[in-house]
């Protein structure tokens, strides 16, 4: 149960997390 | 896949099922369907359909290209409207499933409308169909999350309504990069990214169709009891769908949700234009950009943030917050333009977009807390229709206004005073529609069986 657990947070995590790297990214340029 | 995997009583969770299984389940449709508010990276490009470079004769202009997302969010908040009973009888699973096959469908049709150059078809496909798919989708895990955290439902609604935040941060930089990547001499890769955006997003949702769960009728979490003396504006009743419109607290609730979405659509359609007019010469587009990604980041954090301190403080006290609060940073706005203050304008709308985040995340719970949980996914299903009352109006009061402004000879960088101030009011409006919140009347609680 707890590798499903980790599987699914994991499946959106990662496209969640990219999202708000590319986001993070681009927010820096305000600063520069 | 049989239909009937799809039905209500497939769902059922085993004894001792993991409920964190459920949050998941919920933001892999709430992700999906968020890409909605990165749909303005497409506007550009479907101007350019026939001269490629640059607009040609024949070619639509921003105008009518920007009516695909109005048409839309009015679909959104029609369809959660309408459609909401449904959902209720129907089950989480096949509702995010009919809300996948409308979403990815309406990609689809819009790239046929893309291909014929037929923009009715695009309103049809991304903003007809794929507002259904928005408005179904929405709604479908609301209810099935409160009933695995009833000790905990502002968290649990907020982690899926923050995906819908998160959508638009992951659909603005996919767009982009798939755009470019199928960007030839003859085509601008509109057409090819809608077909690859609605297959990648059916996928994707059928992650939720396929782990979403109910609880069984006399599920609770372990070691946890309904506490005997209930919170004050926390109702151990139940009210169905068709009572709960008729009684003060929902239009209450209506104008509390539809006055605080205003104020904050407003400014995050026109954010990127106004702080490089606010600070004229020292924000580039691309900074501004990086604006625009920032309060996104913050609309997305504090749907999450509010909808769970909301489980401590009140959800009635979490509103009183954001209109409190609301109306001293859209107040401190023009002051903080006129003193050329970056960081502190920056900060402020952070804050003010994390409430308006915070908004959408909570009401569920809100809900929950005056009419119970019997049909609390069709009571928010019918009170989202504020949502699209407020996508008209908050850019028309945002756009109009600054307009009129520039028109009557305001320079640019001022031309935002006066609307912030009129949001100020917009949030006044709010903080008396919810202070005035008390508990429904016991007339119109339901007396029937709750089990579905």
């Amino acid at each position: 149960m707890n590798i499903r657990l980790a599987f699914l947070w994991i499946l959106v995590g990662i496209p969640l997390l990219w999202g708000v790297l590319k986001t993070l990214e681009n927010a820096l340029k305000l600063f520069q | 896949m049989s239909v009937s995997f799809l039905d209500r009583e497939h769902t059922v969770a085993p004894p001792g099922y993991n409920r964190f299984l459920v949050p998941p389940a919920a933001l892999a449709v709430h992700l999906s369907i968020g890409q909605a508010y990165a749909f303005s990276t497409f506007n550009l490009p479907l101007t350019k359909l026939i001269g490629l470079s640059s607009s040609a004769p024949g070619d639509w202009d921003l105008k009518q290209v920007g009516w695909i997302f109005s048409i839309a969010i009015v679909f959104l908040g029609s369809s959660a409207a309408v459609f909401g009973r449904w959902v209720e009888t129907v089950g989480p699973r096949k509702s995010m499933f009919t809300a996948a096959l409308c979403f990815a469908g309406g990609f689809l049709v819009s790239a046929v409308g893309v291909h014929l150059h037929q923009l009715w078809l695009i309103y049809l496909g991304y903003g007809v169909l794929g507002g259904c798919g928005l408005g179904i989708g929405y709604i479908s895990p609301v209810s099935t999350l409160i009933k695995w955290f009833p000790d905990r439902p502002g968290m649990a609604t907020g982690m899926a309504i923050m995906g819908f935040g998160g959508g638009a941060l992951i659909a603005a930089p996919l767009s982009v990069i798939l755009m470019a990547h199928f960007k030839t001499a003859a085509s601008n890769g509109v057409l090819e990214t809608f077909v690859t955006m609605g297959v990648i997003y059916f996928m994707f949702m059928m992650i939720g169709v396929y782990a979403v769960r109910v609880p069984a009728p006399d599920w609770k979490p372990a070691g946890w009891t309904a506490p005997a003396q209930p919170k004050q504006l926390v109702t151990s009743a139940n009210v169905a769908v068709d009572m709960a419109w008729r009684t003060p607290q929902f239009w209450l609730l209506w104008v509390v949700l539809c006055m605080n979405v205003t104020a904050g659509i407003g400014v995050l359609g026109q954010a990127s234009p106004m702080i490089q007019e606010i600070f004229t010469g020292r924000v580039t587009a691309a900074s501004a950009a990086g604006f625009v990604g920032l309060i996104s980041l913050f609309n997305m954090v504090g749907r999450f943030f509010w909808a769970s301190t909301s489980d401590y403080i009140g959800r009635r006290n979490t509103y009183m917050i954001f209109f409190l609060l609301g109306i001293v940073l859209y107040s401190s706005v023009p002051t903080l333009g006129h003193l050329g203050s970056i960081p502190l304008f920056v900060a402020a709308f952070c804050i003010i977009l994390s409430m308006y985040g915070g908004g959408f995340a909570t009401i569920p719970a809100y809900l929950r807390d005056m009419f119970g949980t019997y049909q609390v996914g069709a009571i928010h299903g019918r009170l989202l229709t504020a949502w699209s009352v407020a996508g008209v109006l908050g850019p028309v009061l945002v756009n109009y206004i600054r307009q009129y402004q520039i028109d009557n000879g305001v320079p640019k960088a001022q031309a935002y005073s006066v609307t912030m101030y009129i949001m100020c009011g917009l949030l006044l409006i709010g903080f008396l529609c919810n202070f005035a919140m008390r508990a429904v009347d016991e007339k119109y609680h339901y007396r029937g069986s709750t089990q579905s």
